[in-house]
């Protein structure tokens, strides 16, 4: 059908003039992240805690008021366990990606290293994803041959999947939760009675003691 | 070929900068003060989030007071506030684009660790429909229902953290369960021995007791 191929062609050239002129128009990085300070002295810290075999996939940029000097910062990524997962020392900006191996907290720290001379902080803009938000959707379009309407609609597939493991997730969280608390109440039940038995036990050794010794000592 | 391959993947560039949603769901420890910036790219977007205090160790005060939440505009306006609170979720729509900044301020020494998660959510309006040809009414659509499946995605990330507050009040119930009864026994036991001691004492000492 030459018709609709000539009209999609068009379409995909007009987005095209429309893509150069947005990223033109706008100096804002794609993808919207936070920004953080970081003090001179001492470190910023984030952290997130995620399950094991998820994509994280983090960017970050340095950004300071005069655009002449850009201070740099270091960066260390650590696993729950202490593990090292990414540690560079006075940059000014860089990403890291990993697949996290266990279930845990995961920190992100950045320092400065006192090269600032500036007064106040400096500005660090970290894009942090994790999950589906980190799936690289342009090799999907491109391995399946996708586009438009398709694409955006398999992206929102994409989040309800995320969504239902999710739920899933929460649902034998809460399990845990509720056996915890079960297993607690039972304990303090127990220990309870323990305690009521310990105090009679020692009530009666007391006793007994005592009157060994005065029977003894022939106070008796 | 070569131009449609090109025009392609500008379409998919489009497509990815048009869908970019803010995900963002960190924990933050507050000593004092901590303040989390975001960029908010078109006025009338909606700024939603949630934030919990995962780590509230003050245990011998039920009543205490949290952490406070100050959301301000560019402008330097005080958008949001919330008072006293161990988690809450907002809401609110920007006036303006510009740097929003979200702080948490920690009334007490001890730290607290705060996971919080802000979206913010941009719906293509009329205005953006007349101003673009190819943006056509499905695509709005489509933009509602990312927004609704957004908020769904927001609500468990909420739901996680108030879990993981759970999770760490019952730890540390069952830690105090433990310590606190084992120390009652070690004391009772010791209690016991002391009075026998002690009376041993008093009879053993003075004579003139059983000298009637």
């Amino acid at each position: 059908m030459p018709g609709k191929a000539d009209v999609r062609r068009s379409v995909m050239f007009r987005s095209a003039v429309f893509l150069v002129l947005l990223c033109g128009l706008s100096n804002v990085p794609a993808g919207d992240a936070i920004w953080l300070n970081v003090p001179q002295t001492g470190t910023k810290c984030v952290s997130e805690e995620i399950q094991s075999n998820v994509v994280v996939l983090a960017d970050y940029v340095v950004v300071s008021e005069d655009h002449g000097h850009v201070p740099s910062i270091s960066v260390k990524v650590t696993s729950p366990y202490g593990i090292n997962l990414h540690h560079k020392e006075n940059v000014t900006h860089g990403q890291f990606a990993f697949t996290t191996q266990e279930a845990g907290n995961y920190l992100a720290c950045f320092w400065s290293e006192g090269h600032y001379q500036g007064s106040g902080e400096l500005s660090v803009n970290i894009d942090w994803k994790t999950g589906i938000a980190a799936k690289d959707w342009e090799s999907v379009a491109r391995k399946e041959k996708i586009e438009g309407v398709e694409l955006e609609l398999r992206k929102l597939e994409g989040a309800v999947e995320a969504i239902h493991e999710n739920l899933l997730y929460l649902r034998d969280r809460e399990a845990e939760l509720r056996a915890t608390s079960e297993n607690t109440n039972a304990r303090v039940a127990w220990f309870s009675i323990m305690s009521l038995g310990i105090c009679i036990a020692a009530a009666c050794l007391q006793i007994w003691y005592l009157k060994r010794y005065f029977q003894k000592k022939k106070l008796i | 070929m070569e131009q449609r391959r090109g025009e392609m993947w500008a379409l998919m560039c489009f497509l990815l900068l048009n869908w970019v949603s803010n995900v963002s769901s960190l924990s933050v420890t507050v000593t004092d003060v901590e303040c989390v910036y975001e960029y908010v790219l078109y006025e009338g977007d909606t700024v939603s989030g949630n934030f919990v205090v995962v780590d509230h160790d003050i245990f011998w005060s039920s009543d205490h007071p949290g952490i406070d939440f100050i959301v301000t505009s560019p402008g330097g306006n005080i958008i949001h506030s919330l008072k006293g609170t161990a988690g809450d979720k907002f809401e609110f729509s920007a006036q303006r684009s510009g740097m929003y900044k979200f702080c948490f301020h920690n009334a007490y020494t001890t730290p607290e660790t705060v996971a919080f998660h802000i979206h913010i959510g941009h719906i293509p309006s009329e205005q953006d429909l007349a101003k673009d040809e190819h943006l056509n009414p499905i695509n709005v659509k489509i933009a509602k229902l990312r927004e609704a499946l957004e908020s769904v995605t927001a609500e468990q990330k909420y739901l996680k953290a108030r879990d993981t507050l759970h999770r760490h009040t019952n730890e540390s119930t069952r830690k105090s369960v433990i310590g606190y009864t084992v120390g009652e026994y070690i004391l009772l036991v010791a209690a016991s021995v002391l009075q026998v001691f002690y009376i041993r004492r008093l009879f053993s000492k003075s004579v003139a007791y059983n000298r009637v």
